[in-house]
């Protein structure tokens, strides 16, 4: 048998041909998203600062939370732990605590902080490709280590020594003069030296060394440190002086980090990004695998219907249905491990692909290199093979109903509907509708997304079960002016009409196609519009002064309040707060003159005397949380400082200002970048404040308008790391289409044969398959748009909390071309060929 | 010049159609149908395609079924080879009875009791001659004979085309193939539909004499549906059809005696 399965394939290529090239496409997405996983689960993050260190010691950048449950007597703990967004830092004793241990040469203080070295231009100079520039104690360059290079240690309160390669880009030398903007604000040093990395010059960052005292004083963390560098003395392993270390640290919070966990404890942007690609990786692996399914079901079905008359035959000469259903499922597992095996390879590139995309689209910073097992390899096979048999076993079960008596009928006629497919169709599309509720109460994006392309497979399910019955309604409804257009027009709505299977199955991938497009490119314009247009109305400013890097300093700030006609100037700050564990985004707003320039839109309480201790709250987070105007919040700051505020209010405007409101001055001390990314000012012209801010580097006064173009560009960077992620299931769903399309065209090579012999031109017969696909296509672009909308309605209810969402007319128009153009041409270039043989051989050769 | 074999009245009679011969066909019999009605449809519209067909045919015997179209000849030849269930009535293949098999032990039966050769697409495109004639065996999970293989080939006039695909042969030499297929699993009973339907004169000639020949040399059991008087000629027995009963029999036909009782049936009327 396994002989006849192999020849079977071999003989009827084309009909295998769309579900290998379904197979191969899902298994390459599931090995890039196999492999995206795994890089966010385990990939390495190489440490750069700390190179030259055996043992660093940070503070606990995880937030915990035990609970305890009592069940049947027990009593059980769990404890979570979630990673926080700013550095932790250490009390400064934990030094003392560590210079008594054995094997250490050296234990050394680190300061981290941000400063940029100021060039000629006064604009702020970032790292190499738009890295952070980081200022340090000179005592802590041996962690890396930094030597000098040329002139000599920073002496005093004004030197500074740059790394080599900053003082290459801008022509620094020992005695030059530099400005260095730090959280402190711009400040005049002299170059006293030059150093270098040992390994050569960091690629992640600037570095920028002062005095100790100095140091402490730019890094605004009195009586803390960032880390603890430990230098091994010779001879001694570092996994010894790690234990060490932890014995010395007993009974504190401290971690000892070494080996492979540098790299993540430095850069804590690249472990936070590992989150992100797990859940990507899942999203994008999870959606593919069902639209496979659903594709490989189709292609399986259609291969099936094309080989009625052998199977019938195979049933009538001596095959049982059960050695029917096995040889169908023995050739899916075959083309489904080829698909596998191959697919899986061509996913290696695919996943260093995407990871390049979204280091450019700096969704994930290149710190967090790819890193692969062979799982995600035997994962994709293992999809493929799954998705193989799950399509054989479902398309498998019409074969049973293969009456043999029908191999001696004269041709193939489609069976009507069976009652089953049609009770399944309406279950799936209920099962749709219940997703569409559930969407419509969810209110976050990562509980929202996958159930937003979740219910598109499943509504797309549902379409490809009832798409029978939709095309003959469809052909019911449009055969009157179908035929009005001649022959070619009387001709197509009667083989609609016959063929509702077949068409059916060239419909339900183009409406997957046209309902996943319009979907993913909509689902961001609604969230787009809906907090531009939230932020928009909330800003009472009428100017904004905005800092690209590192931000406004506090001097700036100080100036704009003092320049006549400003009334209210408000610093934004951003960072994200953990209540319990779950994360909140978080904005920092100056107290003073709040409600001047700020209206998130307050429900209940009030902003009026809002201050250190005071919280407002997103009505989402407000529900969420179940906290009214004059509750407390406890919180855990993005540097892990608990506080408790008093919520003051609660507003409307979540989307456009993050989930939760504090007062500037309590934010600034608790994140790693105290300047404020925005100052919302009231009052005052543009001249005035220009005037003001003059001497501040990298300083602009935006209007309104800019300020949205802003705020878009920075959408459209975190939407083209969907676009580019969903992209590939578009692109896989439009392979699908035109690969069913060509199918159940190639089979009709007899049908148009017959039709030429009796008379019928080829033009006709073009004309006929070319009004067939419009139909298709006006059939696809109505479910596909439905199911579309429906999504986007539910979404946009469930986040915005209005039924509106956001639809570029164009780009739809663009969407539904495509999907056309694809169509017709998957349609016309295999009827051409259908076209090519004399008809007369066609009729003559037996099938 | 073709010469139409002798029948050898030794090897058993063709007994038609009444309850009381039932005794009569004994266990001697390839086929046997006890009033098998089959009908279509449902209630008042339903048509009643096979009106209560009782008859039995004799091993080794070559009977040829005819009738006008819609006499239910294709519904006789479905109930018969355990394509289709009668509605009412019993089908016996040998001494084995049809009633209440499930699809599956009538797939066993059919591919050890029944070979079939059909109009046209009687083969599966993707195999060689070999492997469609070794089919059945291979469904069945038996050992291949390969020597048998040969010999049925042989027979059949393939020698030397087994490794050939279906597309590379003639019309002719592809119902050999197929009537190949049909003996390879030492049937009870051959069914032809119209075996010759798609063939030339002369090809066709060829065919029905390898069919009869089968009958002479090895006792095998033939029963064939045709239109064709001539086809019809080479069998022992020609039973005629109409209405979905038994309207007549001719033991020992010429072509000229069926083109005359089948005009009588009103078929080329």
């Amino acid at each position: 048998m396994f002989r006849y399965t192999l020849q079977t394939l071999r003989a009827r290529k084309g009909g295998f041909i769309g579900a290998f090239l379904a197979l191969f496409c899902a298994a390459m997405l599931v090995t890039a998203c196999g492999i995206l996983l795994e890089t966010g689960l385990s990939g390495a993050i190489a440490t750069e600062r700390y190179a030259g260190t055996a043992v660093v010691v940070g503070g606990d950048q995880q937030v915990h939370e035990t609970t305890t449950s009592e069940k049947k007597g027990k009593t059980k703990t769990k404890t979570k732990s979630k990673p926080l967004s700013e550095r932790v830092w250490l009390p400064a004793d934990t030094v003392d605590k560590l210079s008594g241990i054995q094997g250490a040469a050296r234990v050394v203080p680190e300061l981290t902080f941000t400063a940029y070295a100021v060039n000629a231009h006064g604009q702020p100079t970032s790292g190499i490709d738009g890295k952070p520039s980081y200022g340090h104690a000179w005592t802590s360059a041996v962690l890396t280590p930094f030597t000098l290079v040329q002139g000599s240690a920073p002496q005093g309160p004004d030197q500074v020594v740059v790394d080599r390669e900053l003082a290459g880009s801008l022509g620094l030398h020992a005695g030059s003069a530099l400005t260095v903007e730090s959280g402190l604000g711009p400040q005049r040093f002299t170059v006293s030296g030059v150093a270098a990395p040992r390994g050569g010059d960091l690629t992640q960052q600037s570095s920028l060394f002062f005095s100790d005292d100095e140091a402490a004083t730019l890094a605004g963390h009195p009586g803390q440190v960032s880390a603890v560098g430990i230098v091994a003395a010779s001879g001694v392993s570092a996994d010894t002086l790690a234990a060490e270390a932890r014995q010395a640290l007993a009974g504190t919070t401290a971690q000892v980090h070494t080996g492979g966990d540098l790299g993540p404890m430095e850069f804590l942007d690249a472990s936070n990004a590992r989150i992100k690609l797990v859940s990507m990786g899942g999203a994008i692996g999870g959606t593919s695998l069902l639209v496979a399914i659903l594709v490989v079901v189709g292609t399986f079905a259609l291969s099936i219907q094309q080989r009625y008359r052998e199977l019938a035959l195979l049933r009538a000469i001596a095959a049982t249905p059960k050695q029917v259903r096995k040889l169908i499922g023995r050739e899916a597992l075959l083309v489904g491990g080829v698909a596998g095996v191959t697919g899986a390879v061509a996913g290696l590139p695919v996943a260093y692909w995407l990871h390049d995309r979204f280091v450019a689209l700096k969704a994930i910073p290149d710190t967090l290199q790819v890193t692969f097992s062979v799982f995600p390899f035997f994962a994709a096979i293992g999809a493929a093979l799954l998705g193989a048999w799950a399509a054989a076993r479902i398309s498998g079960r019409r074969t049973a109903r293969i009456r043999p008596a029908e191999a001696l009928a004269e041709a193939a006629v489609e069976r009507r509907l069976g009652w089953g497919r049609l009770l399944a169709g309406l279950l799936v599309l209920a099962g749709g509708v219940v997703l569409l509720a559930v969407l419509s109460v969810l209110d976050t994006e990562p509980a929202s997304s996958p159930v937003t392309f979740l219910t598109v497979v499943v509504l797309a399910v549902a379409v490809s079960l009832l798409g029978p019955v939709i095309a003959r309604i469809a052909v019911t409804v449009l055969g009157a002016p179908l035929r009005l257009a001649g022959v070619g027009g009387y001709l197509a709505a009667a083989n609609t009409r016959a063929g509702a299977k077949r068409v059916a199955a060239a419909i339900t991938p183009l409406a997957l196609l046209i309902a996943m497009a319009c979907t993913v490119f909509f689902v961001a314009t609604t969230m787009g519009d809906a907090s531009q247009a939230q932020a928009r109305a909330g800003n009472k400013a009428d100017w904004v002064v905005a800092a690209a890097t590192p931000g406004v300093p506090e001097q700036a700030v100080q100036a704009l309040r003092q320049t006549p006609g400003v009334t209210a100037a408000t610093e934004v700050l951003h960072s994200s707060v953990r209540v319990g564990v779950d994360k909140y985004t978080v904005e920092g707003l100056s107290a003073q003159g709040l409600t001047q320039t700020f209206d998130p839109g307050v429900t209940s309480g009030s902003l009026d005397g809002f201050g250190d201790g005071s919280v407002a709250l997103s009505k989402v987070a407000a529900s969420g949380l179940g906290k009214k105007p004059g509750d407390t919040l406890q919180l855990t700051l993005g540097d892990g400082t608990p506080v408790t505020l008093t919520v003051d209010a609660v507003y409307q405007r979540g989307l456009g200002f993050g989930d939760l409101t504090v007062s500037r001055d309590l934010l600034a001390k608790h994140v790693d970048d105290p300047l404020a990314g925005s100052v919302l000012v009231k009052g005052a012209d543009r001249a005035a404040l220009a005037a003001a801010l003059r001497g501040f580097p990298g300083v602009a006064v935006l209007d309104r308008g800019q300020v949205d173009q802003l705020a878009t560009t920075a959408e459209q960077s975190n939407a083209a790391v969907n676009y580019t992620a969903m992209g590939l299931i578009i692109a896989f769903t439009a392979i699908a289409a035109v690969n069913t399309l060509a199918m159940t065209v190639s089979e009709r090579i007899r049908e148009f044969a017959l039709l030429r012999l009796v008379g019928t031109t080829r033009r006709q017969v073009m004309r006929m398959l070319r009004l067939e696909s419009v139909l298709v296509v006006l059939v696809a672009a109505v479910l596909g748009t439905g199911i579309a909308l429906a999504v986007l309605t539910a979404f946009s209810v469930g986040m915005t909390g209005s039924a509106t969402p956001s639809i570029a007319p164009w780009r739809y128009l663009g969407v539904v071309g495509f999907a056309a153009a694809l169509a017709l041409l998957a349609t016309i270039i295999p009827g051409r060929v259908a076209l090519t043989n004399r008809p007369a051989d066609v009729i003559g050769a037996r099938q | 010049m073709r010469t139409r074999p002798s029948i050898d009245q030794a090897r058993g009679e063709f007994v038609r159609g009444r309850p009381s011969d039932d005794q009569a066909i004994g266990a001697a019999a390839a086929l046997r149908l006890e009033g098998v009605t089959k009908e279509y449809g449902r209630g008042g519209r339903g048509v009643r395609a096979l009106d209560g067909i009782t008859l039995g045919v004799a091993r080794g015997s070559f009977t040829a079924v005819m009738g006008p179209s819609g006499s239910g000849k294709s519904t006789f030849l479905h109930c018969a080879a355990g394509l289709d269930r009668p509605t009412s009535g019993r089908v016996h293949i040998g001494d084995t009875s049809l009633d209440g098999m499930n699809e599956t032990q009538l797939t066993e039966l059919r591919r050890q009791r029944i070979g079939f050769v059909f109009q046209a697409f009687n083969l599966i495109p993707a195999l060689s001659v070999r492997q469609n004639v070794e089919l059945p065996l291979r469904l069945s999970g038996e050992r291949l004979d390969r020597r048998w293989q040969d010999e049925i080939l042989a027979r059949v006039g393939l020698e030397g085309r087994a490794g050939h695909r279906p597309a590379e042969l003639s019309g002719g030499q592809q119902q050999r193939v197929a009537i190949a297929r049909a003996l390879i699993t030492r049937p009870d009973v051959i069914f032809g539909d119209e075996p010759t339907g798609a063939l030339d004169t002369v090809t066709a000639r060829q065919i029905l004499s390898l069919l009869r020949s089968c009958v002479d040399e090895t006792g095998q059991t033939v029963v064939m549906v045709t239109h064709d008087p001539v086809a019809a000629s080479y069998a022992d027995t020609v039973l005629f059809l109409a209405d979905g009963r038994i309207a007549g029999q001719l033991d020992h036909p010429n072509a000229d005696q069926v083109a005359d009782r089948m005009t009588r049936l009103g078929a080329w009327a």
